[in-house]
């Protein structure tokens, strides 16, 4: 008994006090080749971009553009699914070697994660508004009923500026939409990149509703990330020159084209810059 | 003269017979009509769904039925060549429970130890673990624990799922300790003196004259912490493990239908309630049947 106790003290102490630290790797895109698989760590709860399909795989833009990636190394992809509060900690962590999950791109948190330059996405603000509402920009707000979802960025300034008290603000998408369709409101105010793909993907229900881009908000960088001390060395190069490819390519418009329907203003225009 | 028992102060009043105590309640809670009524349930959201889905009708848009179908297999068992999905929730809380009753074991006797020190660092051990919120241990051991550990030079990955199943194990483990400590303090204290008198050794009474004693009693309340313990796995969700919750989650949000909410939430009830609900059963059929006569 005494010496069983013993040994399970040992060996839990030995866990405790063993070193959690391991080395750096040397070259990252070194490893991932030796390895012959690439992991990456993308969304599963935002459609189109990073989903689940019902059989249980990860489909999406992202996961597209990640099994591109793959395919540029001459290796297997491996899909990790992460959530917005485990996305950095993976990355640190060694966990994955890539992460293409939704994140805007911002300085806090380019001091921790290695987000590549160029970003390959951005979204805006819209308003998805009913046409007969005749909504052109944000000051043609003003005084009319506007839904939003709580919480968003722009809802402040969307008050203080152009609606006033008539900004109504919901908690989820589906009782935003559905007041939406019962007239409580001229239009829903959200990420321009989910409007425009909710108006391709349900024609028929938003028949007589248009997404307008409101270009008062500057649109917010999308950028996929490497391992912080990774973002200069042959790794974080690599993906750089790939963003790069995708962009002249026409790589992003096209999967973009694919899974959201239609193109945003802020792609098309990347692109053309790109490809001069 | 060596008692059983140190100071009452230490291990404080004796609680009630474990049996009826600890887990009493269900037996009025659960009728066998109950599964039926909640099959009944189910079976009434999955209708309004679909009738509300029938009502909006705003694209081609897949039955509310078969998309329950759909997507069960995911659900059930987790994405392909990837364990997860209830079947995972199952194995966290058989593995919990686990190290929940080893390491409850030693804590309970802990608590009865001759040595002062012993006592009270066992007792405060159970008070902590027992009185803190599940999910902030969750958290906690989540954050305290590395992603992978060396060990003479051997490098054992810690999977997300493997730090959730430790962090559930540690309320199991102060509570499983309150009913060992309870269960011995139920023992008549003849037994403890029969044993010295036959020059049994403290460690010989406590492992093979009182714990098997213990046993029957133990039972009930022990299997009701197991059907609590299962029912606590979906908290697994919230640090990115892929359990039932997760992916009942992914899967909403790849559907993008909000009359889907309530029954797929549903169909997630219903596979707990159909596991836990035998467990109930049985667990009131042995209490009734190890009833301690006081």
């Amino acid at each position: 008994m005494r010496t069983s106790l013993g040994l399970v003290a040992a060996v839990l102490a030995a866990v405790a006090v063993a070193p959690t630290a391991f080395p750096a790797a040397a070259d990252q895109l070194d490893d991932i080749k030796k390895r012959g698989t690439l992991v990456v760590g993308v969304k599963t709860d935002y459609p189109p971009w990073g989903m689940r399909d019902s059989s249980g795989a990860i489909v999406g833009m992202e996961p597209d553009m990640a099994a591109d990636v793959a395919k540029r190394l001459g290796v297997k992809l491996e899909l990790v699914s992460v959530v917005s509060s485990n996305r950095m900690q993976f990355l640190q962590q060694g966990k994955i070697d890539l992460m293409i999950a939704t994140m805007s791109d911002t300085p806090e948190r380019r001091k921790v994660v290695g987000i590549v330059d160029p970003v390959y996405y951005a979204s805006g603000v819209a308003i998805l508004a009913n046409a007969k509402a005749n909504v052109k920009s944000a000051a043609d707000l003003k005084g009319k009923p506007v839904c939003a979802l709580q919480g968003a960025f722009y809802n402040n300034e969307l008050q203080s500026k152009y609606t006033g008290q008539d900004l109504v603000a919901f908690k989820g998408l589906p009782e935003a939409e559905q007041a939406l369709l019962d007239g409580r409101c001229v239009g829903f105010v959200y990420d321009d990149v989910v409007l425009v793909w909710k108006k391709a993907q349900e024609g028929k229900k938003w028949e007589g509703f248009e997404v307008v881009q409101l270009t008062e908000w500057k649109p917010v960088p999308w950028g996929l990330a490497v391992k912080i001390d990774e973002i200069s060395a042959p790794w974080g190069k690599f993906m750089a020159q790939t963003v790069t490819d995708w962009l002249k390519s026409g790589t992003l418009v096209a999967l973009e084209k694919k899974w959201v329907g239609s193109n945003t203003p802020w792609l098309l225009e990347a692109t053309a810059k790109a490809k001069q | 003269m060596r008692r059983y028992q140190g100071d009452a102060s230490c291990a404080g009043p004796a609680e009630p017979a474990p049996p009826a105590g600890e887990s009493g309640y269900t037996a009025a809670n659960f009728t066998p009509r109950a599964l039926a009524i909640v099959l009944g349930v189910f079976c009434v959201v999955v209708l309004a769904g679909e009738a509300l889905a029938q009502m909006r009708s705003g694209g081609p848009s897949r039955s509310i039925v078969a998309t329950l179908v759909a997507w069960t297999p995911l659900i059930l068992f987790g994405p392909p060549r990837e364990f997860g999905g209830f079947a995972l929730n199952i194995a966290v809380s058989f593995l919990a429970m686990a190290i929940g009753t080893v390491a409850g074991l030693f804590l309970g006797i802990g608590q009865i130890s001759l040595s002062p020190a012993v006592r009270k660092v066992s007792w405060a051990i159970t008070q902590f673990f027992r009185n803190s919120p599940w999910l902030v241990l969750l958290f906690f051991v989540m954050l305290l624990t590395p992603f992978q550990i060396k060990i003479a030079g051997y490098t054992i990955p810690l999977p997300a799922w493997l730090k959730a199943t430790f962090g559930l194990s540690l309320p199991v483990m102060a509570n499983f300790a309150e009913i060992v400590r309870g269960s011995i303090n139920s023992i008549p204290t003849s037994q403890w003196e029969s044993a010295e008198s036959l020059a049994f050794t403290r460690m010989q009474t406590i492992w093979r004259i009182i714990l098997p004693q213990c046993v029957k009693r133990m039972t009930p309340p022990w299997m009701n912490w197991y059907a609590i313990l299962t029912m606590a796995t979906p908290l697994i969700s919230i640090v990115g493990v892929n359990d039932a919750m997760t992916l009942t989650q992914d899967a909403l949000a790849a559907e993008q239908r909000s009359e889907l909410l309530m029954p797929m939430y549903g169909l997630l009830l219903v596979f707990f309630f159909v596991y836990c609900y035998p467990i109930a059963r049985w667990t009131i059929y042995l209490e009734r049947k190890f009833a301690v006569r006081s």
